[in-house]
């Protein structure tokens, strides 16, 4: 017999949903409360907001100075920098600029305004757990470090003796364990659901253009850009991706939406992810991943 | 990994959804919050012009429970609801008798009043394999991708409790 424990707090601006089954009430609860504790180490960390977060502290320091960042925002930076190379830049962590120039991020406290000729490559993760920004940027690893939240929450409700486990932040979310998972996937129009999948040990992000964009003056404006051009994309799309991780899965629908579709399918493919892209009436479905 | 999708794209929208998920009920939280309880005593809520004091919305009425360890006061569960724009969130805050948070767990969720999510009508464009797979589309909606829900109005509510216990429920020094 095992019991089943669901737990939501709120957590990363969103609910954070977490359910295991495990051999007995004790062991479910402790497996719950490691897996909240990482959640809360990777909000404090990663957060644009907090001032005494990683990024803000980085943001606060003078361009070339190296500033000590924690173990978990590094694995995070060095994913999102890894997905800039591989996008070609399509995507890129260092957007922040243009999010807080619109109104969608406050403006941290930082003794310069970004670059608009910086970008990822002026992001140097140096030795001993420390970063260096070449010119002057702000990051954003808003979605990437939610998704990697989930993952550390399912690595500790594992290592707890969770049987399966199953994190849901708002949804980046991710089912580990034998067991199929099926998810309703909201489509483009933000309040429809356009799809369906079932997922096993395995994790799923959504990104909707149509939930965040606003209208500024007679154009929309969002919260997703090509990062090559400084232009918005996916204002009217949504973009759902399956991936091995989270914190992948995330990334990943940044990527759908800015990169040609040919780049894509070779990112997603290297990252054994699938992906369908919902857009004016159509699906795009990248699901012949090897 | 291992992924099967079950419903194509494109589907058009026709019949209408509600989702909830309920976590725990108010006595799991007591008992969770409070391990060394032997009784929580229903509180009353403070009177109107306390509640008003802390910036309560008209209407506003937390449950509030006094932890007791026989003649000891351990703290308090309040169980108290935020509504936003079209979600319910029922929560528990547990206090010790310094102010100190313990715990908050949300207890139910629910998507409500005009935030219902439109669904496909699966029969007609089920792509699944199994009769199994039909019967779970259309029971409950259990987990929807890319749900944007903010959490502000329930980091709201919160800040509205502290300042009812500062208010109402502190012992006075």
């Amino acid at each position: 017999m095992s019991v089943r424990l669901q737990r939501a707090r709120p957590w990363l601006g969103t609910l954070v949903e977490m359910r295991v089954d495990a051999a007995d009430t004790a062991c479910a609860r402790a497996a719950i409360e490691a897996a909240f504790a990482e959640v809360e180490a990777a909000h404090r960390r990663m957060s644009f907001h907090e001032p005494d977060s990683d990024l803000s502290r980085l943001h606060a320091a003078l361009p070339g100075t190296a500033v000590d960042i924690d173990p978990r925002t590094l694995d995070v930076l060095r994913c999102a920098l890894e997905l800039a190379e591989r996008s070609d830049g399509h995507f890129d962590p260092s957007i922040a600029g243009e999010l807080v120039a619109q109104g969608f991020l406050p403006a941290p406290r930082s003794p310069f305004v970004p670059d608009r000729g910086a970008n990822w490559r002026d992001v140097e993760l140096i030795e001993a757990g420390r970063v260096r920004l070449h010119r002057p940027l702000w990051l954003d690893l808003g979605g990437i470090a939610k998704g990697y939240a989930v993952d550390r929450a399912i690595e500790q409700l594992l290592a707890h003796g969770a049987d399966i486990a199953l994190v849901n932040a708002g949804g980046d979310l991710r089912a580990a364990g034998a067991f199929e998972e099926i998810v309703h996937l909201r489509g483009a129009d933000n309040s429809a659901v356009s799809g369906a999948v079932a997922i096993r040990d395995a994790a799923l992000a959504t990104s909707i253009g149509a939930a965040t964009r606003r209208r500024s003056g007679n154009a929309w404006i969002g919260t997703h850009f090509d990062a090559r051009d400084r232009r918005a994309v996916g204002l009217s799309a949504a973009a759902s991706v399956i991936a091995p991780t989270c914190m992948l899965a995330d990334a990943l629908t940044k990527v759908v939406f800015a990169a040609p579709a040919a780049l894509t399918r070779r990112v997603l493919d290297h990252y054994r992810a699938q992906a369908v892209v919902d857009e004016a009436g159509t699906a795009r479905h990248y699901s012949n991943a090897a | 990994m291992h992924v099967r999708w079950l419903i194509p794209f494109g589907a058009a929208a026709v019949s209408q959804a509600a989702f909830a998920t309920q976590y725990m009920s108010v006595q799991q939280a007591q008992q969770e919050a409070f391990a060394g309880a032997s009784e929580f005593r229903p509180t009353a809520a403070p009177d109107a012009a306390a509640l008003a004091a802390v910036g309560a919305p008209g209407g506003w009425s937390p449950q509030i429970f006094t932890a007791q360890a026989g003649d000891k006061k351990l703290g308090w569960l309040i169980v108290d609801q935020v509504i936003g724009k079209s979600e319910a969130i029922t929560y528990s805050l547990a206090l010790d008798t310094a102010g100190t948070v313990i715990a908050l767990e949300v207890l139910e969720y629910r998507e409500s009043h005009g935030g219902e999510v439109r669904m496909p009508a699966w029969r007609k464009q089920f792509v699944g394999k199994t009769a199994a797979d039909a019967a779970a589309l259309n029971r409950d909606i259990k987990i929807i991708s890319g749900a944007t829900l903010s959490c502000r109005h329930l980091t709201e509510g919160v800040q509205r409790l502290l300042k009812l216990y500062q208010a109402a429920l502190k012992t006075p020094a």
